[in-house]
């Protein structure tokens, strides 16, 4: 009975303390990347894995961050664009891969996602309000045309029929730099994690406690300098991206320009504040809820709908509308 | 009382103060796991540029409106490591794990903030 | 089981029932905060009459306290039932190893330690879900154990002492050292 007792205690202690280790648990790591903050969240049981596989998603969305920078000459974007009317560029299968991506959306929404919305972006400065005049405006109209973007998979080139056109992929590149991020994390041995770059989330697997990941949807007119949540979701396995009138915007004779411009008119579209798009792939949601935003309510939740997507979105009076599939996984906050 | 403790044994005596500098190393740690999710928010002309985890060591060049300062974040504490600014006030403070850094010059403040008491994991917008 | 063991576990359960059901009646400065007083019953009857003894008592004192409170069967009745096995239990080992290594005090230190040890695991698997959370509180439980087991642990030596010196006659089947 003594060494019974003795044996027993001592279980108890190495159980104790053998459990310890092998707890699994979060571990998040922040960089400045792409012109924003990139957060990386990662499940796992040992620090140094963790370390190893944020290291390489980083590093993967810093190379293609370099590929894609609209405003760096060496660009490979920068080099598609300064070629426009006269000749193919070769460039890299994610510059690829993210343009593809682009015009398909650019397709199913009617033209309402852009990624030729370059020089009309060009003309607005929303840091120094600089607001283009019509005439200007009227002008560079014409050059925006994604059916003018000829992309060859078998050569690896892209081809801007006009001369004058521009892509700006800011409307998709983070989005599938998160995905790019997130692939990388799973190829090296990581099963649970989270992406965020600015504002488009991916998401894989779950949390250490086997609960999925919940993502904060920020009230687009809080009046406070802190985030503010206006709802929250539960999303596993899925991306997220929001589109707001709020991000990078002023205010002028009672107006508010931001920068989500209407392919058709080349300015701002008004009929919603904010738009979340929820799908498999961050590429997808962030252009998708761009489209969403500029289509406003009734078309936007039918293009989601149509390309098998959730959606959340507030319109311009303040009311929230959502695709009916994400009932169980959203939860508005009281009081906003 | 006293003869009750006086009756102690070695092994009791020993079983209290083992356990008395468990819990005290406890609350050292748990005060270092408090202080995690704190939160240090770069400011430039007054509104909040950067949001950034006091856990996470980085470093970080906040453009001003007269020049570029360069926050650091190291060990969870943070520090404006430099600042393009004469006085250099703010660089003199050193390293901070609360409080404030404001480097008036170029209009940058660095606030440290307890973390917002938040089951989210991420934030889209 | 003998007769005198019965009225024993009887008259030692309502004490610890009386302690429980008091110490239930406290205001309570913290939620988790309790004193353990119906330990002292615990420690007493373990080191006079045995570990089968103080079980009993523990599992009497758990089940009809939370009858008598109105939450048996509920989420504190399983804390507590979790807290009052594992406690008794460390400590019926110990004393079982060496019945002169620890003296109540000791035992009733080992007793708290694993009664709230059993609570927050309990705890966490049950509500909290979040091993920060509990992390964070453990050290101030810890603490709390340690004052209230020790003087616990005082008031059941003073009880042993006191029935062993006024009272032999009715400590039968105890090996006495």
């Amino acid at each position: 009975m003594k060494y019974l007792s003795a044996l027993f205690i001592l279980l108890l202690l190495i159980t104790s303390l053998s459990c310890g280790d092998r707890k699994r648990s979060v571990y998040r790591k922040t960089m400045p990347l792409m012109d924003t903050i990139v957060s990386i969240s990662v499940v796992s049981g040992s620090k140094d894995e963790a370390e190893r596989g944020m290291d390489k998603a980083f590093a993967a969305i810093d190379r293609f961050g370099t590929l894609i920078n609209f405003f760096s000459e060496k660009s490979e974007l920068s080099e598609i664009n300064r070629n426009a009317g006269t000749r193919e560029t070769r460039v890299s299968p994610e510059t690829i891969d993210v343009i593809e991506m682009a015009v398909i959306t650019a397709e199913k929404s009617g033209g309402a996602f852009d990624p030729s919305i370059g020089p009309v972006v060009k003309l607005w400065d929303f840091l120094k309000r600089k607001k283009p005049g019509g005439e200007e405006i009227r002008r560079v109209l014409p050059l925006i045309d994604f059916r003018n973007i000829v992309i060859d998979r078998q050569n690896s080139t892209v081809f801007l029929k006009n001369k004058g056109m521009l892509l700006d992929l800011g409307g998709i590149a983070k989005g599938y730099a998160a995905d790019l991020a997130a692939d990388t994390l799973i190829k090296s041995g990581i099963r649970d994690g989270l992406v965020s770059i600015a504002g488009d989330i991916r998401t894989f697997g779950v949390k250490p406690d086997n609960s999925p990941w919940t993502i904060g949807i920020k009230n687009p007119r809080q009046t406070g300098e802190k985030d503010e949540i206006i709802a929250r979701i539960r999303l596993s396995g899925k991306a997220i991206s929001t589109a707001g009138d709020y991000e990078r915007f002023f205010i002028d004779d009672n107006r508010r320009y931001h920068h989500l411009l209407d392919p058709e008119t080349g300015y701002p579209a008004g009929l919603c504040r904010s738009v979340s798009v929820i799908a498999g792939k961050a590429a997808l949601t962030d252009a998708v809820s761009t489209a969403v935003f500029i289509l406003g309510p009734e078309k936007g939740l039918k293009l989601a709908q149509d390309m098998g997507m959730d959606a959340i979105i507030i319109d311009s009076s303040g009311t929230i509308h959502s695709t009916p599939g994400i009932k169980d996984i959203l939860s508005i906050e009281k009081g906003n | 009382m006293k003869k009750a403790i006086k009756n102690t044994t070695l092994a009791d005596r020993a079983l209290f103060l083992i356990l008395l500098i468990i819990s005290a190393a406890g609350f050292f740690y748990s005060g270092e796991a408090l202080s995690l999710g704190s939160e240090v928010v770069v400011e430039v002309k007054g509104r909040p540029v950067y949001t950034l985890s006091l856990d996470v060591d980085m470093e970080l060049e906040v453009e001003g409106s007269h020049g570029h300062g360069v926050v650091e974040i190291k060990k969870h504490k943070v520090r404006m490591k430099d600042a393009q600014c004469d006085n250099h006030i703010c660089v003199r403070q050193g390293w901070i794990s609360r409080g404030a850094i404001v480097c008036l010059p170029n209009d940058i403040v660095v606030i440290v903030e307890p973390g917002r008491k938040t089951d989210i994991d991420a934030i889209t917008g | 089981m003998q007769l005198q063991d019965k009225y024993r576990i009887a008259v030692l359960s309502a004490y610890a029932l009386a302690l429980h059901g008091f110490e239930a009646l406290l205001p309570s400065p913290i939620p988790w905060f309790r004193l353990g007083l119906a330990n002292i019953i615990t420690i007493t009857s373990l080191t006079l009459f045995g570990f089968r003894t103080a079980m009993m008592i523990t599992l009497v004192r758990v089940v009809l306290g939370s009858i008598f409170i109105g939450t048996f069967l509920g989420p504190s009745f399983m804390l507590s039932l979790g807290g009052g096995i594992a406690g008794t239990c460390a400590m019926g080992a110990v004393h079982s190893v060496s019945k002169t290594l620890f003296g109540p005090i000791g035992l009733s230190l080992i007793g708290a330690l694993f009664h709230n040890t059993a609570q927050l695991f309990l705890a966490y698997l049950l509500f909290i879900r979040r091993i920060e959370a509990v992390l964070v509180i453990s050290p101030v439980i810890m603490l709390i154990g340690i004052i209230s087991g020790f003087a616990n642990g005082v008031v059941a030596d003073v009880l042993i002492k006191n029935i062993l010196k006024n009272d032999p006659d009715s400590i039968q089947n105890v090996a006495r050292a």
